[in-house]
C-alpha cells in the first residue's frame, strides 16, 4: 500500500511538528528517526488516524486518512507497550482483534496460532500475558497486528522496554517477518543502529517544530559505518538545537 | 491435617481459648441474666439447631438481604454502566454516592418505618439504602480505572463498542465489583438486623431482641454466634472462592 505523507503539522500548546512529508511505495520499511521530543509517535498516531493533524494530511493508496473515523484500510500498529489484555490468552487477544473482521471463533483460533507461530509463540498460545516474559508479550502485540493482515503496519519504538539480546533478536524477526509478509512499515525508532539494520527509507526529522531534516535510501549502496555515523552527527546536531531553544516561554 | 492446622493459627487459638475462660470467670461473677456462660450458649446453639430454628430466623434474614441487597447491586451496575457511558454523569453519580455514604443507617431505619410501615420492606429499603453507595462507589472507581490505553488499542482495531465493553471495561471492572459485594454484604447483614428490631416477625434482629425482652441472654449471644458464622462463611465460601477464580491470569 502506497503511503503519502503531506505536509503534516500537528500543534498543541506550542506547534510540534512543523511540516513533514515523506512518501513509502508498497513493501518499504520506513524508519522514523529524531532527537527524543520531536514528535515521532505524534506522527505515528496521525498517521494511524488516532489524532488528527493540525495541519495537511495522510494519503493512503490515494484515499485521505481522517482521525477517528472508522474506515475499511487496516492498519495494525504495534506500540510502545504490549497492551495485551492481560485476562485473555495470548491466542484469545490476536483473535479479539479478528472479530470485527467477521471471522468465526475457529478461524480465528486458527488464525491466532498461524501468527503466534510467525512470531516464535508456538506452544504458548494458550498462556497469560502475565506468565511470559516482556519480549514474548511484545511478538504476540506484533503478531496481534500482523493478524489482520494489515495493508499498513505502524510501530512506536516496539523493543524500548527489551534488553540488549531480545532486541536484536526481535530485530532480526521483524526482517524477516517483513520479507515474508511484505507489508509495508513504518518504525518508529531513537536507536540509528537499529533503523540502519533494518530500514530501507530513513527518515531524520529534526528539532521541535519538526521538519524533515533528511531522507535516505538505505539500499546498502551507502556503506552502513558511514551512515550510522552520518546519522548521529545530525542527531547530535538536532539534540543540541533543541536544548539550545530552551524550554516553551522561557 | 498439617494445612488445616496453620490455616487454624495455632496463637490465635489459644488467645479464643483464653478470652473464653475470661468469659467464664465472669459469667460466674455476674450471674446468667448479664452475662451466659459459654456452656449455656453452647447448649442454646444446640437447641436451635436441633428444633431448626436457626435455619427459620437466618433465612428470613438472608431473604431480606437477598432483596435489598440485590435490588442494590443491580442499580449499582446500571449507575457504573451511566458512569461508563458519560463522563458527565460520572460526576453527578459520584456526589450522589458521597452524600449517600455519609447518611446514618438510623436515618434510614426510621424513614423506612414512617414510608413502609412495620413490615418487610423496612429491613429492605435500609439495607438497599446502606449497602448501594458502598457497591457503587466501587464499580464507578472500577469504571474509571479502565486503561484508557486498552480502549486505545480497541479504537485501532476497530472493535465495536459492545466488544471493547465486554473484552475491556467489564474484565478490568470485575475485581472492583467482587471487592464492593464483599463489603457490601457484610454490612448488609449488620445493618438488615438492626433494622429486623422494629416491626418484623422474624429474622435474626428479631429474635435478638425477642430473646433480651423475654430474659434469654444467653439467646442474644446464640444468635450473635450465628450471625459471626454466617458472614465468616459466606466471605470465605462465595466471595474469596469467586475472587480468585476471577483473577486466575494473575501471574
Amino acid at each position: 500500500m502506497k503511503l503519502e505523507v503531506d505536509g503534516v503539522g500537528k500543534d498543541y500548546l506550542i506547534p510540534v511538528i512543523d511540516s513533514v512529508s515523506f512518501a513509502a511505495e508498497a513493501g518499504d520499511f520506513v524508519c522514523l528517526l529524531g532527537p527524543n521530543g520531536c514528535g515521532k509517535t505524534t506522527l505515528l498516531r496521525i498517521v494511524g488516524g488516532i489524532e488528527p493533524a493540525t495541519r495537511g494530511r495522510v494519503v493512503l493508496d490515494g484515499r485521505p486518512v481522517v482521525a477517528e473515523q472508522r474506515q475499511s484500510r487496516k492498519v495494525g500498529i504495534v506500540f510502545q507497550e504490549d497492551r495485551l489484555l492481560p485476562w485473555m490468552t495470548l491466542r484469545d487477544n490476536v483473535g479479539l482483534v479478528l472479530t470485527p473482521l467477521g471471522a468465526g471463533i475457529t478461524e480465528r483460533a486458527a488464525t491466532a496460532d498461524r501468527y503466534l507461530k510467525l512470531v516464535g509463540l508456538g506452544g504458548f498460545e494458550g498462556y497469560y500475558p502475565g506468565r511470559v516474559s516482556g519480549g514474548m508479550r511484545q511478538r504476540a502485540a506484533i503478531a496481534r497486528a500482523l493478524a489482520i493482515e494489515p495493508d499498513l503496519l505502524l510501530m512506536d519504538e516496539p523493543f524500548g522496554a527489551l534488553d540488549a539480546q531480545n532486541r536484536r533478536i526481535m530485530q532480526t524477526e521483524v526482517r524477516r517477518i517483513w520479507r515474508e509478509t511484505g507489508r509495508t512499515i513504518v518504525f518508529v525508532t531513537h536507536s540509528i543502529e537499529e533503523a540502519v539494520a533494518i530500514g530501507t527509507t530513513l527518515v531524520m526529522l529534526s528539532a521541535r517544530p519538526s521538519r524533515v531534516r533528511e531522507l535516505i535510501r538505505n539500499d546498502g549502496r551507502a556503506e552502513r559505518a558511514k551512515l550510522v555515523d552520518d546519522l548521529n552527527t545530525m542527531i547530535m546536531e538536532e539534540v543540541e538545537r533543541q536544548q539550545g531553544e530552551g524550554p516553551p516561554g522561557a | 491435617m498439617r494445612d488445616w492446622l496453620t490455616r487454624l493459627h495455632a496463637p490465635t487459638l489459644a488467645v479464643a481459648a483464653f478470652i473464653v475462660a475470661g468469659w467464664w470467670a465472669l459469667s460466674v461473677h455476674y450471674g446468667a441474666y448479664v452475662l451466659p456462660s459459654p456452656r449455656a450458649v453452647m447448649a442454646g446453639f444446640r437447641d436451635i439447631v436441633a428444633s431448626g430454628e436457626v435455619w427459620t430466623h437466618t433465612g428470613a434474614s438472608l431473604a431480606r438481604i437477598a432483596v435489598g441487597f440485590g435490588g442494590a447491586v443491580v442499580v449499582a451496575l446500571l449507575l457504573g454502566l451511566v458512569a461508563f457511558l458519560s463522563r458527565l454523569a460520572r460526576g453527578v453519580v459520584h456526589d450522589v454516592l458521597v452524600v449517600l455514604n455519609s447518611t446514618s443507617v438510623f436515618v434510614w431505619i426510621v424513614i423506612s418505618i414512617i414510608w413502609f410501615g412495620l413490615s418487610n420492606w423496612a429491613p429492605i429499603f435500609t439495607t438497599f439504602m446502606i449497602t448501594l453507595p458502598v457497591v457503587a462507589s466501587n464499580i464507578v472507581e472500577g469504571v474509571a480505572s479502565v486503561d484508557r490505553r486498552l480502549l486505545e488499542m480497541g479504537d485501532v482495531y476497530r472493535l465495536s463498542g459492545r466488544r471493547k465493553f465486554t473484552a475491556i471495561v467489564v474484565p478490568s471492572t470485575l475485581p472492583y465489583l467482587v471487592a464492593g459485594m464483599k463489603v457490601g454484604f457484610g454490612l448488609a447483614l449488620k445493618v438488615s438486623v438492626v433494622a429486623e428490631i422494629f416491626g418484623v416477625t422474624s429474622g435474626i434482629g428479631y429474635v435478638m431482641n425477642f430473646s433480651r425482652e423475654i430474659l434469654a441472654t444467653q439467646m442474644v449471644f446464640v444468635w450473635a454466634l450465628v450471625m459471626i458464622l454466617v458472614m465468616t462463611l459466606t466471605d470465605k465460601l462465595v466471595f474469596d472462592t469467586v475472587a480468585r477464580r476471577l483473577t486466575r491470569w494473575r501471574a
